[in-house]
Order: C-alpha cells, then sequence, then structure tokens
C-alpha cells in the first residue's frame, strides 16, 4: 500500500483535469465528418501520430510484461520487448502502400485488394475480429490498472478498471480521433519523461552503473549484462535459433500488413498523417521511441534485479518497475508517478475506444447496414460503438485474471499461423482472399491446438515459443496454399486498379504487363502514364 | 553519394528502386543498435556511446537516401488524393 501526500494527489488531479480537458477541446474538430471522428481529418504532421504510436503502445501492463521478461532473462530479454520492430521496414514498405490505398480501416483495405464475395467476407471477418480484440484489449489494459490501484491502494480490481477507464471515455466520446490524438501527445511527453527519472532513479538506487556490476558480479550472473547471452544453437532457455525466429518475425513482418497485432492502430496513424511521407516518419519516429523505451526499462530492471534478486513469484517480480517508482521516489513525486502511470493508461485505452468503433462504424454499420448515411449519423454511430466497447471491455478485464498469459496468447492467436499470408497479400498479386481468409480460419484452431489442447492432453510434446511458430506457419501454410490455387485469381479489373494507386512491391509481373497492355504504364520507365491516371475508372 | 538519386520525378518516385532497398537493410539495423547502445549507454560503457553515435549516423545517411524520394511521392499524391478518396467510395460501395 502507498500512502499518498496532498502534493501527491495534487499532482494526480491535475493531471488528470488537463488530460481529459485537453482532448474534450477538440469536440468540434470531432464531430464535422467521419474522417474527423476516425482520422483527425487526414491531416495531422509526423509528429503528432508518432507520439501516438509511442503513447498507446506503452500501457499499464506493458512495464508489467517487460519487468518480468527482463527479470528472467537480463539484458537478453531486451529481444522478448523487440517486436515492435516491424516499423522499421514497414516505415518504407508497407505503410506507403497502406497510405496511399486511402482505405480508412485494414478491413477496407481487403475490399479494395480483393474483390467479391471473398473480399466481402474478409472485409466483415476482420472488422469484426477489430471489435472482438479491441474490446478484449481494452480489457486486458483495463484490468492491469485495476492491479495495480489494487495493489497501491487496496481498492477492488474492478475500481481501476472502470474508473479510469470511463474518464478517458469522456474525451474519446466526445472529439473522437482528434481527443485521442492531442491527448496522447501530452499523455506522451509526460509518460516518456517520467520513464527516463523513475528508471534513472531506480539504477542510482541500485549503487549506479557500478553497483550494478559490482553486485551481479558478485552474484555469479554477469551474464545477465550481455544481451546476446545465448545457451546455445538449438537448446536452453535462450537459443540462438529463438532470437533469430524473432529477428525474422519483426523485421521481415514490415513487408506486410497485419502481421503484428499493432499493425491495426498503426493502419490508423498512417491514414491520419497529412502526407505519404508524414505516415512513413510518424511509425518510425513512434516505434524508435519505443525501442529507447524498452532499453530504458531493461536497464532500469536489471537494477531492481540486483536489489532484490531472490523473488521467485511471477507476479511479484513483475511489478518491477512500479516498485522502482512507489518505493524509491521521494514524497510528492509519488504522485506525479501515479499520474504518469494515468497517462500512460489512458493513452492505450483511447486508441482502443476509438479505433474498436472505426471499424464497427466505418465496416459494420456504413458498409453493410447504411451505406447512405449522414456524415453525423456515422459520427453519432461511432460515439455509440465507443460506448458498448467501454461496457463490453469491464466484462472481459474481470474475467482476465494471468496478464501475461494472455498477452502471450493473443500474440500467438494473432501473429503465428497469419504472419506469411498477411506478408502475401501485400507482395503476391496471386494470393486470393480465400487463401487469406482460410489462413485466419486455419490459425484461429492451428492456435488453439498446438499452444493448448495437443500439450494438454500429451498429444505432442510442450515445445518453445519459435518452434510453435514454425509449426504454425508451415501447418496454416498446407491449408491456404492449395485452397489459393484451387480458387480464381482475383478480377484482373480490381487489381490493375490496386496496382496503379498503391505501387504494391513483389510480385505483380501479370497485374503490371496488363496495366502496360491498357496503356496505363509506360512500359520502358515503368511509369504511370499521366494523361491516362484519370481513365483507371 | 553521388550513386544516389537526390531529384525525382512523381513518376520515377513511384518505382520501388534501390533507394527503398537500402533503407529496407538499414532501418532496423538502426533499431538494433539503438536497443543495444541506450541500454549500453545508460550503464556508462563506452561502446555503448560508440554504438549509439553509429545508430545517428547510420539514421542521418537513411534519411538522406530515401527523404527526397519520399518528398515527390508525397507531393505528387497529394494532388491525386480528392479524386482517389471519391474512387475509393465507389470501389468499396457494398451495392457493388
Amino acid at each position: 500500500m502507498v500512502v499518498f501526500s496532498f502534493l501527491d494527489w495534487f499532482w494526480l488531479v491535475v493531471f488528470i483535469v488537463l488530460m481529459v480537458f485537453c482532448g474534450v477541446l477538440f469536440y468540434r474538430l470531432g464531430k464535422r465528418s467521419l474522417s474527423d471522428f476516425f482520422l483527425a481529418g487526414r491531416g495531422l504532421p509526423w509528429w503528432l501520430p508518432a507520439a501516438s504510436v509511442y503513447a498507446t503502445h506503452s500501457a499499464t501492463d506493458t512495464p508489467i510484461w517487460i519487468s518480468g521478461v527482463i527479470y528472467q532473462h537480463g539484458l537478453r530479454g531486451i529481444w522478448y520487448t523487440f517486436f515492435s520492430a516491424w516499423c522499421a521496414i514497414s516505415a518504407f514498405a508497407s505503410t506507403k502502400i497502406f497510405r496511399r490505398s486511402l482505405a480508412y480501416t485494414q478491413a477496407e483495405w481487403q475490399n479494395l485488394r480483393y474483390s467479391g464475395m471473398g473480399a466481402e467476407l474478409l472485409r466483415g471477418w476482420i472488422a469484426g475480429w477489430q471489435v472482438f480484440m479491441n474490446m478484449f484489449v481494452l480489457g486486458w489494459v483495463g484490468i492491469a490498472m485495476g492491479k495495480l490501484c489494487n495493489y497501491l491502494f487496496g481498492w477492488h480490481e474492478w475500481i481501476g478498471l472502470i474508473l479510469f477507464s470511463s474518464l478517458c471515455a469522456i474525451y474519446v466520446l466526445s472529439a473522437g480521433y482528434w481527443g485521442v490524438i492531442m491527448a496522447d501527445f501530452q499523455q506522451g511527453v509526460i509518460a516518456f519523461s517520467v520513464i527516463v527519472l523513475v528508471s534513472i532513479w531506480g539504477i542510482v538506487a541500485a549503487g549506479g552503473p557500478q553497483g550494478i556490476t559490482a553486485k551481479l558480479e558478485s552474484l555469479s550472473k554477469t551474464w545477465r549484462l550481455n544481451p546476446f547471452a545465448f545457451t546455445g544453437f538449438a537448446s536452453g532457455e535462450f537459443p540462438f535459433v529463438w532470437f533469430l525466429t524473432m529477428l525474422v518475425i519483426a523485421v521481415i513482418g514490415g513487408f506486410g500488413m497485419g502481421t503484428s497485432i499493432d499493425w491495426y492502430p498503426e493502419a490508423q496513424r498512417i491514414q491520419s498523417a497529412k502526407t505519404v511521407r508524414d505516415a512513413s516518419y510518424s511509425i518510425w519516429a513512434g516505434s524508435a521511441l519505443i525501442v529507447v523505451r524498452n532499453s530504458l526499462w531493461a536497464v532500469a530492471i536489471l537494477a531492481f534485479f540486483t536489489l532484490y534478486p531472490q523473488i521467485q513469484s511471477t507476479a511479484e517480480y513483475e511489478m518491477a518497475w512500479y516498485r522502482l517508482g512507489f518505493e524509491f521516489l521521494p514524497v510528492g513525486l509519488v504522485g506525479f508517478f501515479f499520474a504518469a502511470i494515468v497517462a500512460i493508461h489512458l493513452s492505450t485505452i483511447s486508441t482502443h475506444l476509438n479505433l474498436g468503433a472505426s471499424y464497427a462504424t466505418r465496416d459494420l454499420y456504413n458498409h453493410y447496414f447504411r451505406p447512405k448515411a449522414s456524415e453525423k449519423e456515422l459520427v453519432w454511430a461511432g460515439r455509440i460503438s465507443t460506448l458498448i466497447l467501454l461496457i463490453g471491455s469491464f466484462f472481459y478485464g474481470m474475467m482476465m485474471q494471468e496478464i501475461t498469459e494472455w498477452l502471450i496468447f493473443a500474440i500467438w492467436i494473432m501473429t503465428a499461423g497469419i504472419w506469411l499470408p498477411s506478408i502475401l497479400q501485400v507482395i503476391w498479386w496471386r494470393f486470393n482472399a480465400w487463401g487469406y481468409l482460410s489462413s485466419w480460419i486455419a490459425n484461429l484452431g492451428l492456435s488453439w491446438l498446438v499452444v493448448w489442447i495437443l500439450p494438454e492432453f500429451n498429444i505432442i510434446p510442450e515445445m518453445p515459443d519459435h518452434i510453435k511458430f514454425w509449426i504454425m506457419m508451415i501447418s496454416g501454410a498446407l491449408i491456404y496454399i492449395p485452397i489459393t490455387f484451387l480458387t480464381k485469381p482475383e478480377n484482373m479489373d480490381r487489381l490493375v486498379k490496386y496496382y496503379v494507386m498503391s505501387r504494391p512491391l513483389g510480385w505483380w509481373k501479370p497485374v503490371r504487363e496488363e496495366a502496360i497492355k491498357r496503356g496505363l504504364i509506360d512500359p520502358k520507365t515503368l511509369m504511370l502514364k499521366e494523361d491516362k491516371a484519370n481513365e483507371l475508372d | 553519394m553521388s550513386w544516389i538519386k537526390k531529384h525525382w520525378t512523381p513518376e520515377e518516385a513511384d518505382n520501388w528502386t534501390k533507394e527503398d532497398y537500402i533503407s529496407f537493410v538499414l532501418s532496423p539495423l538502426i533499431y538494433i543498435l539503438i536497443a543495444i547502445g541506450v541500454a549500453f549507454s545508460l550503464l556508462l560503457r563506452w561502446y555503448g556511446w560508440v554504438i549509439l553515435g553509429i545508430s545517428v549516423i547510420l539514421l542521418v545517411i537513411m534519411l538522406k537516401i530515401i527523404d527526397p524520394k519520399l518528398k515527390a511521392v508525397s507531393e505528387d499524391y497529394e494532388e491525386k488524393q480528392k479524386q482517389y478518396l471519391e474512387d475509393l467510395e465507389k470501389i468499396t460501395r457494398w451495392e457493388e
């Protein structure tokens, strides 16, 4: 339990009022149109979505999860957090392609890339999945806040879950994405400053860099200072093949769309940037900040390890970074620290409330039920969807107990089986809607089987994560590749239109040749013919 | 860096070229160097600062290579965006 002084409460109340007010201030802009409510009118300079990328992916559960892996693995645990590196390539590959498509959401992009019934099924599937997934993330991040408030103040978990998500909903409901992005900017600045402050404070409390090194030497744990402390090529708890798998997933994943659960919020930020260039830089810079943040946290957790090296309970050492702040900061700064935690929390909650609502409104309500709805009606549909997501997240939150377990499951279910198809749909013209749809369905079944069911009944042994990844990727491919070849290629008119508009990279030769044949692209330079550009329709 | 093209027409910039491929290599490398460099710098290891320095140099090089191309794509695309947004509504409409 932590006892707050007057100054601590002062910081907290001032910050909450500032954050909520800052969001609500943009009410008039948010209600102008659907594009404003969900994309801030597609006119943001790169640094605003960049701050939002950073703020969104710094959630209350993030230091819990990072504390867990660093306490267990030392500095090599950095690579567990390296999945955000998919943005390194994406910024100059899939981000560029997606921004040029102008799709509001990833679900809508399916409608541009594919055609016919397959495209419609995919759009509905991804939209429905994203509504569920955002509600799920809201519940999982919300309950992390509930747990933290329980640890700090002894509150029942539901109080922290409901109180802070509801505060956040005030500005998301009123100003939509304008509120999200503006609040995210100041929350990102507050959060980053406090992460630096607490981490350095923790390092100093452990005796500084020399003290940390000396303590690790005395414990014979100097391997914890080595980010490349492999336990063998394929053996031990940190084999080289695991590291390689992680790098491949993160880095090559940047060529695709949807290879990471983070793609979906990033897709919204990409479309809200005012130009292709702004979109690229926002994704790159936001993720670079995340990489810096992870390293700051890693060294701070290493400091915590030297202070408390004997903790066995996962639940206890997962609170390492929070403990550094609450146990070592002086009175007055503790409230500042908690206000920053609230900032971290609200930035994630606001994004997922607005993002889930965008899929419910644009891809479900507007697309399937009310195609001729006015802008005013759609903004209201966005608000009602936001409210439904908020209430749903309370139920999900109360159902989740073990945060890390849920996080790992969510990553599996979203990554392994659809990782390669999510790349193929961007780089290979022949990959069709039926192939992609089947990969999703196969992935749901295979995730349950390989990760949960088969090991539970001892049909297959417990395997390391990287082996499970490759098994799921290959077994999934055995389903969706035959389905792709057994079904027709996408309609060539649609492919040509998509190719000329988005200029994807990879294997698009037949489509390019068709575009040349139709006189849309110059056969020698492969450049779009200006005089033919208007004939696309 | 005379082998790197500095002036692009929007149409030229539409194609995937060596400038893009160089960015694909440099960009993740910079992230890796930042991750290690920040950690070692906080631990006050001299090589941490060297690694961070290299990552900054590579970042400047990458931006010099890719920025002129991104600028050309963006400027041209902004002009066409309004028309494309109207097309988007037509292409993705449910009744189609």
